[in-house]
């Protein structure tokens, strides 16, 4: 399950990035795409505004067939404040930017890429391939929210992989 | 009287109410393109850096039933920038932004927020609210 939520971000990551560079966060004084799963970094109350949060949440296991399928809910949520420099007058704007961008990042075909390993990654050292693929389906976009200045938004996205024999 | 008049006597009625060290735990700098960070395989390196003097608002801390309890710190707006300077950082709220907690006490409490008090547009003291770790929620 861990290589296909790895594998899941990677993907994402790359895609956004590619859709728009302009798109960065900083994360402990180093620039990075706007995208990060939350789990994975320092716990903070704070919330990261114009870049996108990735939660893990649902898990269903399925053990019919001779490769248990898994599906994992992903919930992406993303906020932004607007431009202060604006006001904050164009929040809506930027949301909307946020919305197409996520859309486009999951639904341009293939909704699927090779599931890695990246356990034994580091620098210099390649991430292994493993023999099935992850796969996903249409994000489901939930209500804008407004909290007080702030404008946030919930997208869902069903991610399936198959669990291979001894993986984690 | 001046903004570094303000700041000394600031420092010195910390000190005479009791003033004490804290560490302020930080992160080290994320490894640029290391996707292993990213993915919560590595983790960074701490760094405890002291900061004095400091003082609790209050002898008592907050405390409601099923939340984690809250202390409110004043700290010393001349160790605050002290250590601005010396870590590079772009201004105080980024280096609180940047923290990863406060320990106090061989306890580890969560930054909640952190604003400052001014005169004459100088940072004098910081009042930093600490929160409790969910563990000691009862």
């Amino acid at each position: 399950m861990q290589n296909a939520k790895d594998t899941f971000y990677l993907t994402l990551r790359g895609r956004l990035a590619a859709l728009n560079p302009a798109r960065t966060t900083v994360v402990r004084g180093v620039v990075r795409p706007g995208i990060l799963v939350e789990e994975n970094e320092l716990p903070t109350i704070a919330v990261l505004v114009d870049a996108f949060r990735l939660n893990w949440t649902a898990l269903r296991v399925d053990s019919v067939g001779p490769l248990p399928m898994v599906t994992m809910e992903c919930s992406i949520r993303y906020a932004t404040d607007g431009e202060s420099g604006n006001g904050g007058m164009d929040r809506g704007r930027l949301l909307a930017g946020m919305d197409a961008e996520l859309a486009s990042a999951l639904c341009i075909p293939p909704q699927t890429t090779a599931k890695m390993n990246y356990s034994g990654a580091s620098a210099g050292v390649a991430p292994i391939a493993m023999g099935t693929n992850v796969f996903w389906a249409d994000p489901i976009f939930g209500d804008a929210a407004m909290v007080g200045e702030r404008l946030e938004r919930t997208a869902t996205v069903q991610v399936f992989a198959h669990q291979e024999a001894g993986e984690l | 009287m001046s903004a570094g008049g303000a700041l000394r006597v600031a420092d010195v009625l910390l000190r005479a109410v009791g003033g004490r060290t804290v560490m302020l735990r930080m992160p080290a700098p994320a490894v640029p393109a290391d996707v292993t960070e990213q993915l919560g395989i590595a983790t960074p390196a701490f760094q405890d850096l002291p900061l004095a003097p400091v003082v609790y608002r209050k002898a008592r801390a907050t405390v409601a039933a099923g939340k984690a309890t809250r202390w409110e710190l004043l700290v010393s707006a001349s160790a605050v920038m002290t250590l601005v300077g010396s870590l590079a950082y772009a201004s105080a709220s980024v280096l609180f932004a940047n923290a990863f907690g406060v320990l106090s006490d061989d306890e580890l409490l969560e930054i909640v927020s952190a604003t400052e008090e001014q005169v004459f547009g100088q940072p004098y003291v910081y009042r930093v609210v600490l929160r409790a770790p969910l563990a000691q929620v009862t």
